[in-house]
């Protein structure tokens, strides 16, 4: 009973001291506890916030990115018709790690020597001995192979796919397309010229158009080769170009090369003789002269008569022709009969400096101007060009260029004189037409026309001529130099066409290094025998794939230059 | 009041249920985009097959594969100028009208020698052909006795060998018409000797081996024919139909 009733016992002080104290805890732990819930609530929003979000417009576990769209390793190479000149695929590669073979190491040697005979036995046990982490047994193998290797069931073989360049036509086009290293960058050709487009994972995905038609190509290529071998030649160069837009379709080297396998090609294979090359093309420069001289009003027409003597002294110097006249004759007889006298008349009463100024004019003083990288500089007599290299050159001798060069020489003069520069992207959307630029006046390039359909005509091309196709063009026989001195056996036979005279639009040149007589030929070896027919037999071919209708009908103006022909000799074609 | 109590849970619940409602829809639309880009994916897997593919057609068929087969076994060559046209009209132009039945030509008998082309095989005929029609009427009946009979009268004889020349399924008579065969030449030497040579020179392409022997051997050829008859009837009686043979006329001009 003495205890203290709690309700009466006074609260001590300290008590209410702590009650107050207790209270201001209870409220900061409220604080504490609401902040705490508040920021877990926070959180949990925030979660299911991102959850919602993710699910809205997130990615999902089983999409594919990289497989929405499809972009190759490296861009496609297209023709001018789609078809495919270079791909890249998923190519096998047979690999070994020599440290993680557990078999025997001997009989694997042995058994990789009976599936890839490329190395002996005692080779591949010296690699797989050697202190090597990796080393490629076979790239590119076939699907076979990879089995077979695969039946092994050694951990230290790998087998792999990587992407790998593939060139469907083999060595179609090769000088044009190039070949990829074996880093995957491009080594030659278009590979080289446009690396950046073609692995740039921005650009790739979209093919690289070439003006190159495989067809055009492959019928070039077809002729000119069976020309080579015909003609046991050491070397041959082709090229088809659009008139009037400077876009190139087919351009070739002999010997070319598969880009398959760039390894095994020899560097004369690789050598791009069509651009890189620089080659005298003899009397096929002979138009530039006669339109140079109809353009500067040195000659007034393929009427006008000048003397033409047996052999010409000038300079110090006996100019020659192999079939001369003798007498009085017509600028379209000189052009007809390729007199390299009468050309060298012309020339000297062009002069050094206006021959100078209209060669500088047509691009034939520089590198070619195109996108791929193996251009050749021209050859010119430089600080020696006198009025006698002057004469020379009139005639085709003493000055180098690249078949192409000829090729866009000839482009420029048959598209009304306006040059284009030439291309091997077609010309499209996406690279539009080059602008041009005028170098002859439209007045000479019509009159040209009939004087270059004389040549194949009556002149010295008649074998380039294919019926109904109207071939216009001019035959030359540059002689080599040999050990410093023009050979009079060894010659560079070339031929530019043009083709239909009448209104023209391609323009192909073909080019024969060193061709040999032989019995059809008479012992000939000029350009009428041996690359004049390849001309005709590929013209016959390509024109109407190009859409070219033939026509026995048609002919550029002939009575221009006809009525000057003094007469009609009936001769064979020997000449240059 | 009740209301009023469960009007915070009735909007927590429709809360939660809009909530749920919006995420079963971007489910529905997640699992949609999910099913489209296995389709694009399955695209983009088709697309690199065909392109595997393409590309080993493409490397098979290679152009200048194409050309080896061309060279080899093909042999198409590009159309030349003449073979290619520009319209309807020149394609026309290459159809030639019908040649019209002339139906004034002359009446032919069904028993007329065989046409001008098929007598170079034949040449024993050729001096015949010029003969009248109406000796033409004796070959039926002429016919089985040159088979019996070998030996007839020179007149009679060549209208046998000309109608056995033009009537090959006689297969029965060979031995005969081997001995009627020599009988031309007896013919020609006796009835036609004179105007057979001026004819042949017109009508048979070696005339001038017909007109010289005909004029060097008129006498010889009288007494030839029976001695030769009788040897080759003997010799060969299984030979072939006498226009087929080659050796035959060779023999003919000798006769004539």
């Amino acid at each position: 009973m003495n205890a203290p009733q709690p309700a009466l016992v006074a609260p001590r002080p300290e008590r209410l001291r702590l009650v107050g104290q207790r209270r201001q805890m209870l409220a900061v732990m409220h604080q504490r506890l609401m902040f705490g819930m508040l920021v877990y609530a926070g959180l949990i929003a925030l979660i299911a916030l991102r959850i919602l979000y993710l699910a809205a417009f997130g990615d999902h576990a089983g999409r594919k990115e990289e497989l929405t769209a499809f972009i190759p390793d490296r861009g496609d190479i297209l023709d001018r018709d789609g078809q495919p000149l270079a791909r890249t695929i998923d190519a096998w590669t047979i690999a070994v790690h020599p440290n993680k073979v557990i078999g025997d190491k001997l009989a694997l040697a042995q058994k990789l020597a009976q599936l890839m005979p490329e190395h002996s036995a005692e080779q591949y046990f010296a690699l797989l001995r050697s202190d090597k982490t990796f080393f490629y047994l076979r790239r590119r193998a076939s699907p076979e192979l990879v089995e077979a290797v695969n039946a092994i069931g050694e951990p230290g073989l790998a087998i792999e796919r990587e992407p790998d360049r593939l060139y469907p036509q083999t060595t179609l086009a090769a000088h044009v397309i190039g070949f990829t290293n074996i880093d995957g960058r491009g080594g030659a050709g278009a590979e080289r010229a446009f690396d950046s487009y073609l692995s740039d994972p921005s650009t790739r995905g979209t093919p690289l158009v070439l003006s190159i038609s495989s067809k055009v190509q492959q019928a070039l290529e077809a002729e000119l080769g069976d020309a080579l071998q015909h003609f046991s030649a050491i070397g041959a160069a082709g090229v088809v170009m659009d008139v009037h837009t400077g876009e190139i379709l087919a351009m070739t080297s002999l010997p070319s090369f598969n880009p398959n396998a760039p390894g095994q090609a020899t560097p004369d294979q690789m050598f791009n003789r069509a651009t890189l090359g620089v080659f005298e093309l003899g009397s096929t420069f002979k138009p530039f002269t006669l339109a140079m001289a109809m353009d500067s009003g040195v000659v007034s027409g393929p009427g006008q008569i000048m003397n033409c003597p047996e052999v010409l002294p000038a300079y110090g110097h006996l100019v020659h022709d192999t079939h001369p006249f003798g007498r009085q004759c017509s600028i379209a007889e000189v052009m007809m009969e390729s007199s390299n006298i009468g050309m060298a008349q012309i020339a000297d009463k062009l002069g050094t400096e206006r021959q100078k100024a209209w060669l500088k004019k047509m691009g034939f003083l520089d590198r070619v101007e195109i996108e791929l990288k193996e251009r050749g500089r021209p050859l010119t007599p430089g600080s020696r060009w006198g009025p006698f290299e002057t004469m020379t050159i009139g005639f085709g001798q003493g000055i180098a260029v690249a078949p192409l060069q000829l090729a866009m020489g000839y482009a420029t003069l048959f598209d009304g004189g306006v040059y284009h520069k030439p291309t091997i992207l077609k010309v499209g959307p996406g690279h539009p037409l080059s602008p041009g630029r005028r170098v002859f006046s439209a007045d000479t390039s019509y009159r040209m026309r009939s004087l270059l359909r004389l040549v194949v005509m009556k002149g010295t091309g008649r074998k380039a001529d294919a019926p109904g196709y109207r071939i216009g063009g001019k035959t030359g026989t540059a002689q080599k130099i040999i050990n410093g001195r023009y050979s009079q056996s060894i010659n560079l036979t070339s031929f530019a066409g043009v083709f239909p005279m009448d209104d023209p639009r391609y323009v192909i040149v073909v080019m024969l290094d060193e061709p040999k007589a032989t019995p059809e030929t008479y012992g000939f070896t000029t350009a009428g025998w041996n690359v004049a027919p390849v001309v005709s037999r590929t013209v016959s071919r390509i024109a109407p794939m190009l859409g070219v209708a033939p026509d026995m009908n048609r002919e550029p103006n002939m009575g221009e230059v006809l009525p000057f022909i003094q007469e009609a000799k009936k001769q064979d074609s020997s000449k240059d | 009041m009740s209301a009023r109590s469960f009007g915070s849970l009735f909007m927590v619940a429709s809360c939660a249920g809009a909530a749920l409602g919006c995420y079963l829809v971007s489910l529905r639309v997640a699992s949609e985009r999910a099913s489209l880009e296995d389709v694009e994916s399955q695209i983009v897997t088709t697309q690199r097959d065909l392109r595997v593919i393409q590309t080993e057609i493409g490397t098979r068929g290679r152009l200048s594969q194409l050309e080896r087969w061309n060279a080899g076994a093909f042999s198409l060559t590009a159309p030349a100028a003449n073979q290619i046209l520009r319209g309807s009209v020149e394609l026309a132009k290459l159809v030639r009208p019908e040649r019209q039945v002339d139906f004034q030509a002359p009446v032919v008998f069904a028993a007329a020698p065989a046409p001008q082309p098929q007598r170079p095989l034949a040449e024993p005929a050729a001096p015949d052909s010029t003969a009248t029609p109406s000796s033409m009427i004796h070959q039926a009946s002429l016919k089985t006795e040159t088979r019996e009979v070998p030996a007839r009268t020179a007149v009679e004889m060549p209208l046998t060998a000309r109608q056995k020349s033009a009537d090959k399924p006689v297969t029965a008579a060979k031995p005969a018409q081997f001995s009627s065969a020599d009988k031309p030449g007896l013919a020609a030497a006796q009835s036609h000797a004179g105007k057979a040579a001026p004819r042949a020179s017109a009508q048979v392409p070696d005339a001038k081996i017909s007109h010289k022997k005909s004029v060097d051997k008129p006498a010889l050829a009288a007494a030839r024919p029976m001695t030769k008859r009788v040897e080759l009837a003997k010799t060969d009686p299984l030979a072939p139909l006498p226009d087929k043979h080659p050796g035959r006329t060779k023999e003919t001009p000798t006769g004539r």
